[in-house]
């Protein structure tokens, strides 16, 4: 399934909740103050939506949002394959 | 009256949720103007409609999680499982009402003792759900930290940064007066100066529900305690929780008492898993008594366990029977499950806060529901409308499932 950076930001958006304006893609994921618990349901809600496995090591090296998009993107078409 | 203990436990918080009301006041308010939270329902788990569930229960409904989040910020309710979010609720009224948010006590002399019967119910099953029903292979990542048994009071002990001994208590219907019981010996070894105390419960669930149905003890009419014709229990769902403290702690830091945990005796029937037998019920009650050295001719304000069952109310009255014979007739038994409906973990804890401001206030809430007089119900009832009293002490009773028999014997200060 294709997935975009504007289907991630939305769906963060949702979860956490945060404002979608809040979501600038060059932001820290600490400057976001996102609680862990919060980050937790984000990832649980992309792989239940799109049939990926994300593990806790995947994502722990995305310093920033676009990392964080990145990273999903790319399960998403490895998983695609 | 003989005290058989050194340390005095005063009650300086309290706080309650359940189908009958939000906070104490309302709740008191309710009971004694007579009113019941058990009303219809029909629900469907999921919307699926393959999933129906209806009834009477005591559900809540549009919870004001305000205060909470006012104190703890906006998503401090966001991860919780219902039972958990009853427990803070309730809890954070209670500690708002002893002074004690962000107190310096606060620190490794409070304790939180929680009962809880089941556990996450809601959690446990939209886990199942997934799982079972929409074949999916995951269940979401906090399902474990929601649904755990020790999930309330783990959330309490974060929420006001308790750094004591935490944990929760359970023995089905008597978890919460389990729980108070043993806040009281803690505080009375010295142990600890606060202890916060209670239980709830969150399992008006499609599968709770028809765990409960099958049990075969769930009246589909009314409760009603003692009554001739009563046909069982009515489910109800919340948490209450108390601010228990050495007495001269509280007092020293000018808290207002609001009684007396003066006693508690507990046993168990060693008998039947489900069903009830008295002379359990009799030695907890006589066990209660000579712990708050209270004599047998005193007259007392009995809360029941009252459950409006065929075998528990006839039990219950012939246990009361046993202990205080003709005596039984200066007592005066009120049953508040016909108005909050059977809070399980949290029944104890509920029945004993209504009890406490019963006689603190001289007024009993009114038993409901009933149909007339069943010779094997002899006890003098609170009937008709809430009526003024004067007992110096409470007994409220709880009787569970495994024959766990625990009862607390409240003062009026």
């Amino acid at each position: 399934m294709t997935i975009s950076a504007n289907d991630i930001l939305d769906l963060i958006s949702t979860e956490v909740p945060i404002e979608r304006s809040h979501l600038d893609p060059a932001a820290t994921l600490e400057s976001l103050n996102i609680a862990s618990l919060d980050m937790i349901s984000v990832m649980f809600a992309l792989e239940d939506k799109y049939s990926l496995v994300i593990e806790q090591e995947d994502v722990k090296d995305a310093k920033t949002l676009q990392g964080f998009v990145d990273i999903v993107i790319a399960k998403a078409k490895a998983a695609d394959v | 009256m003989v005290r058989t203990s050194v340390k005095q436990v005063a009650i300086t918080g309290m706080g309650a949720v359940s189908g009958l009301g939000q906070g104490v006041q309302a709740t008191w308010d309710a009971a004694i103007a007579g009113k019941s939270g058990i009303r219809p329902m029909s629900r469907l788990f999921q919307n699926d409609p393959r999933y129906p569930y209806e009834g009477i229960a005591a559900y809540v409904e549009a919870l004001d999680t305000k205060p909470v989040e006012a104190r703890f910020g906006p998503r401090a309710l966001a991860h919780l499982d219902p039972v958990s979010v009853f427990s803070v609720v309730a809890s954070v009224e209670a500690m708002e009402q002893a002074g004690l948010i962000g107190h310096p006590a606060l620190s490794d002399r409070t304790v939180i003792l929680y009962g809880v019967g089941s556990g996450g119910n809601t959690t446990i099953e939209e886990a199942y759900h997934r799982l079972f029903d929409k074949k999916a292979p995951t269940v979401h990542p906090l399902t474990v930290p929601k649904y755990m048994a020790s999930a309330a009071p783990s959330q309490l002990s974060i929420m006001f940064g308790v750094r004591g001994l935490t944990y929760t208590i359970a023995s089905a219907c008597s978890s919460s007066a389990h729980a108070i019981s043993e806040g009281m010996h803690m505080i009375r070894a010295g142990r600890a100066d606060v202890a916060i105390v209670g239980g709830a419960e969150a399992t008006i669930t499609y599968g709770g529900w028809l765990a409960w149905k099958a049990v075969r003890a769930m009246s589909s009419t009314a409760c009603r305690p003692f009554s001739i014709g009563r046909d069982g229990m009515v489910l109800g769902e919340g948490a209450a929780t108390l601010v228990l403290e050495d007495w001269d702690h509280a007092q020293a830091r000018g808290a207002t008492i609001l009684g007396e945990v003066a006693g508690s005796g507990a046993s168990s029937d060693a008998f039947h898993i489900t069903q009830p037998q008295g002379d359990g019920a009799v030695s907890a009650m006589r066990a209660a008594l000579a712990d708050a050295g209270v004599e047998l001719q005193t007259p007392v304000l009995v809360s029941a366990h009252g459950t409006g069952t065929e075998l528990n109310d006839k039990t219950e009255t012939a246990a009361l029977r046993e202990v205080y014979g003709v005596g039984m007739d200066r007592n005066l038994v009120i049953a508040t499950k016909s108005q909050h409906g059977h809070l399980f973990g949290g029944a104890g804890a509920i029945e004993f806060i209504l009890g406490v401001l019963a006689i603190q206030r001289r007024i009993a809430p009114p038993v409901l529901n009933y149909l007339g007089p069943d010779p094997e119900c002899d006890v003098p009832l609170a009937l008709g409308e809430a009526r003024a009293i004067d007992f110096e002490v409470l007994v409220s009773n709880s009787f569970a499932f495994g024959g766990l028999n625990s009862v607390l014997v409240a003062r009026r200060v």
